[in-house]
């Protein structure tokens, strides 16, 4: 029984050494989780976000930048709880881009 | 598919070689500009429906923004000058942290100390655990899947790549932080620090060194 | 009181859990030493699944020979790993 996050050991192969810089995404994604797991409103803990990236699947965990991992890992999340749907973000995301003139 | 290791108790597969680009994915502009959007939407359905409020967002952000190498910094550069600031620092890094107006957000701090015997180097094999609330975020490489994977089981070759050879008579120490705990190393102080003002010891200390794949020239 | 000691030898069980698990599967059957207690938390395998109202379980440092944990690591028979091992995952080891 072992989760395809659960690499200890088993990779080769060379250590990427380019920094990468912190988008204002990223950081928006961290700061929504850990406000969303602050103890007024306990929506998403850490430990349930790390099962959210290590259930959606090899494929998604291997293909999905880091942070785009944990964006994707919170909204699986937060439809698990009810708290909104795949289906209205898409929809609401769609409606954004066609309205190019809203921020 | 890579045949398992049948030898082991608890089998492992054999080695699964990855590129680059497959350890470390990095977004391309499509990639970024679709992640912003869908956080921005994200977002503002959160505080449509009341979980986050209006701008909270963005004062988090400057929060998780202000821990840095500064912050390691200062705690090395004083546990170098101070004997019993580190001893206290090794015993609990929260609570030693904390003098230093230092707040840990992590359950805690295990300070590591390299010496002429031990060669400490930290990794999160599972995911990426990193004492952010006092460093920030970590590089790059930290979080890339090929680091997490060979940093245990190949520690010196894994230092070799970062410039750093491990004597023989030195052994090497690896941290996987797979729990709860967060780690630092700290460094061998430069050979002489007395009479040398801690923010010019602190200026010598590099993110890499609380890693664990860089030691100070000494 | 913790059930384990610094110093003392303890085998890391293989519990063939599904779902969320923070033991390491290069660790699972191995012996070490345990290093240190380092207090009580919430279960990780309850929190991931949004309970947090479980017991509280140990958590230890525990450190292994790199030697004993890979079959290809010869050269340098001092060289350790470290890791946090929760105590339903650990049972004393003998000899």
């Amino acid at each position: 029984m072992r989760g395809y996050h659960d690499i200890g050991g088993s990779l080769s192969g060379p250590i990427p050494r380019t920094e990468l810089p912190w988008l204002d995404w990223e950081k928006r994604v961290e700061a929504i989780r850990n406000l969303l797991g602050d103890s007024t409103r306990r929506v998403i803990s850490l430990d349930e976000m790390r099962r959210g990236f290590e259930s959606f699947g090899p494929e998604k965990y291997r293909k999905l930048s880091f942070y785009r991992r944990r964006l994707e890992a919170m909204i699986d999340i937060l439809e698990e709880k009810g708290v909104l749907t795949r289906a209205e973000l898409a929809a609401a995301v769609e409606n954004s881009v066609q309205e190019p003139g809203e921020t | 598919m890579a045949e398992r290791d049948t030898t082991d108790p608890c089998p492992l597969p054999l080695r699964t070689a990855y590129t680059a680009q497959e350890s470390l994915v990095v977004e391309d502009d499509a990639g970024n500009a679709e992640a912003a959007r869908i956080t921005t939407i994200l977002e503002g359905m959160l505080v449509a429906k009341g979980l986050l409020a209006k701008g909270e967002a963005d004062q988090e952000i400057e929060k998780i923004e202000t821990p840095g190498l500064h912050l390691g910094a200062r705690l090395v550069a004083r546990a170098w000058v101070d004997p019993d600031f580190r001893n206290r620092l090794l015993a609990d890094g929260k609570l030693a942290a904390a003098e230093l107006g230092m707040k840990v957000g992590e359950a805690q701090l295990v300070v590591v100390e390299n010496t002429p015997d031990v060669h400490n180097l930290i990794v999160c094999t599972l995911c990426s655990c990193y004492p952010r609330s006092i460093l920030g975020q970590p590089p790059s490489w930290y979080i890339s899947k090929t680091y997490r994977s060979r940093a245990v089981r190949e520690p010196r070759t894994v230092l070799h790549e970062f410039g750093l050879d491990i004597p023989e008579a030195v052994r090497v120490r690896v941290h996987d932080s797979n729990a709860d705990m967060r780690y630092l190393v700290l460094p061998m102080p430069p050979a002489e620090t007395v009479g040398r003002h801690e923010i010019d010891l602190a200026g010598l200390v590099s993110r890499d060194m609380l890693i664990g794949t860089a030691v100070l020239q000494r | 009181m913790p059930l384990f000691h610094a110093g003392e030898r303890i085998r890391v069980l293989d519990l063939g859990k599904a779902g969320h698990v923070r033991i390491p599967a290069y660790v699972r059957g191995h012996v070490g030493t345990v290093v240190q207690f380092c207090g009580v938390f919430l279960n990780p395998e309850d929190l991931a699944i949004g309970n947090a109202g479980g017991r509280v379980v140990g958590c230890y440092r525990v450190e292994f020979l790199q030697t004993d944990l890979w079959t290809d690591y010869s050269e340098y028979p001092d060289d350790t790993l470290v890791t946090e091992i929760y105590e339903h995952w650990m049972e004393p080891a003998h000899g």
